[in-house]
């Protein structure tokens, strides 16, 4: 599996258990976490037949800032609910009352596991949403599109870990994006770097469409240098989308792609170190058995015709 | 084999034979003891002269030799921050399961990333030449291994990265 996936596949899977045309209602009452300390719970509090999906999410606060109730209104609508109690967003989904058709259920699924990642959208829609409204502007003024110019748009920033956070500003021209990147461990410190380098180096090499990427580690960014709670010692990774990357008809596809990014990038780290793991398992093993090589095997002991042994008894 | 490291290699095989010359020897500090005197150094008498043998100064061998014992550590090349990284985790790996290696040393010489001891009953138990041709292969591999993982992390991340920039 090279790329993540977007949605969560634990609920995915509840739901599409339950929706299934002949199964008895049961009580459910799970915990399920994602990536980013994401927690929902699944339950059915009133009857079998009605799902509370909450979800529970760090950042919460900043994403209210930037618009996430109307976009999950939209996306959800009718299912929206008070939330649970210690949890950020909650909607019910009743068994007897669901979309006909078996499509419409699918999708319904799929949304619905979506959840952590339309959370999150919110503030890409905002900053989308400016760069349109600069564009525009930028047009009428006959600006040139290829003169970068402070736009004195807001750069929002989300602090989506406890240490970690990302930061996305609009211009008319570019959107930006700018994770901090934390590493616990001096392993993963190396690793990161070697595989940042890859990013940074991509778009150089084969990928000319690919957005720029700059990475840096001690220094924040231009961009949100003044920003309170930005450290110096914290790697930044900047992502630079440009107006092809987010034409409306990739617009969805690039911000579940862009979120991902972190999880996509510790994710390789394990593996390769897994695989690290594996390897010096395998040539240990092979070390072992050139030593043992020199170990002479015990000589069978020589006897006689007739059985007698050899020597001193 | 580039051309510089077969003479080095050379050099310690040549070396270790010469040096594996070991005679079951008790202590002369401590009644009914038997140690490997390089390990002790208590009889200054029964310890040999230490050797260098270096290929440049990334790269280096130091053999002690005793009466009843030998140490051979091993300075790995480590020419950048992830060849150290993997160094360290290799010869960890390794050495946490030194039981299993009968000759290696739980914790290697200062300034040496990995060291072996050999005593006079290893030798009477295994074949000295066998001993050797392992220390030997031990340092071609090692080199082979550390390299080798490099330009694999370098690959996957060139590919990983790749893979998620098209996508976008």
């Amino acid at each position: 599996m090279l790329l993540l996936q977007y949605h969560n596949i634990l609920i995915q899977s509840i739901l599409q258990e339950r929706f299934a045309p002949d199964t008895q209602p049961a009580n459910i009452d799970q915990v399920i976490s994602d990536f980013d300390n994401v927690t929902y719970h699944v339950s059915t509090p009133e009857s079998k037949t009605k799902i509370l999906i909450s979800l529970s999410i760090r950042c919460f606060k900043d994403l209210e800032k930037y618009g996430a109730t109307a976009l999950l209104k939209r996306e959800y609508g009718e299912y929206v609910v008070q939330p649970e109690n210690g949890y950020d967003f909650s909607i019910v989904v009743d068994l007897e009352n669901l979309p006909s058709s078996q499509e419409e259920k699918e999708l319904l699924i799929q949304k619905i596991a979506l959840l952590k990642r339309n959370a999150m959208a919110a503030p890409f829609e905002k900053a989308f949403g400016q760069f349109d409204e600069l564009a525009a502007e930028a047009a009428k003024n006959s600006l040139d599109l290829s003169v970068p110019e402070d736009s004195g748009a807001e750069v929002m920033a989300v602090h989506y870990r406890e240490e970690e956070s990302f930061f996305i500003r609009a211009s008319h021209d570019r959107v930006t994006v700018i994770f901090s990147i934390l590493f616990r461990e001096d392993t993963d410190r190396v690793f990161g770097k070697v595989f940042l380098q890859e990013f940074v180096d991509a778009r150089r090499r084969s990928i000319q469409n690919a957005p720029q990427v700059l990475y840096s580690s001690k220094e924040p960014p231009l961009e949100i240098r003044n920003i309170a709670g930005v450290k110096e010692d914290v790697g930044y990774v900047t992502f630079v989308l440009f107006p092809r990357h987010i034409s409306r008809d990739r617009r969805e596809g690039c911000i579940s792609h862009i979120q991902i990014f972190r999880d996509y990038f510790h994710y390789h780290i394990k593996c390769s170190k897994a695989y690290m793991h594996s390897r010096m398992r395998f040539r240990v093993a092979e070390f072992l058995k050139v030593l043992n090589r020199a170990k002479p095997e015990a000589v069978e002991e020589k006897k006689t015709a007739s059985g007698r042994r050899f020597g001193a008894r | 084999m580039s051309q510089s490291l077969r003479p080095y290699l050379d050099c310690v095989r040549s070396s270790l034979t010469a040096a594996i010359c070991l005679e079951n020897f008790s202590s002369q500090v401590v009644e009914r003891h038997n140690r490997p005197e390089v390990e002790a150094m208590s009889s200054p008498e029964v310890i040999l002269n230490p050797l260098h043998i270096s290929r440049n100064e990334n790269e280096k061998v130091l053999i002690e030799s005793s009466i009843n014992s030998i140490r051979i550590s091993i300075k790995i090349k480590q020419a950048d921050e992830i060849e150290h990284l993997l160094v360290h985790k290799f010869t960890r790996f390794l050495t946490g399961r030194a039981e299993a290696f009968m000759i290696l040393r739980r914790k290697p010489v200062k300034d040496y990333d990995i060291s072996f001891l050999i005593t006079n009953f290893h030798t009477e138990q295994m074949l000295k030449h066998k001993l050797v041709d392992f220390i030997i292969e031990f340092m071609e591999e090692v080199d082979k291994e550390i390299s080798e993982m490099k330009l694999f992390l370098n690959a996957r991340a060139r590919f990983v990265a790749e893979a998620f920039l098209t996508n976008v």
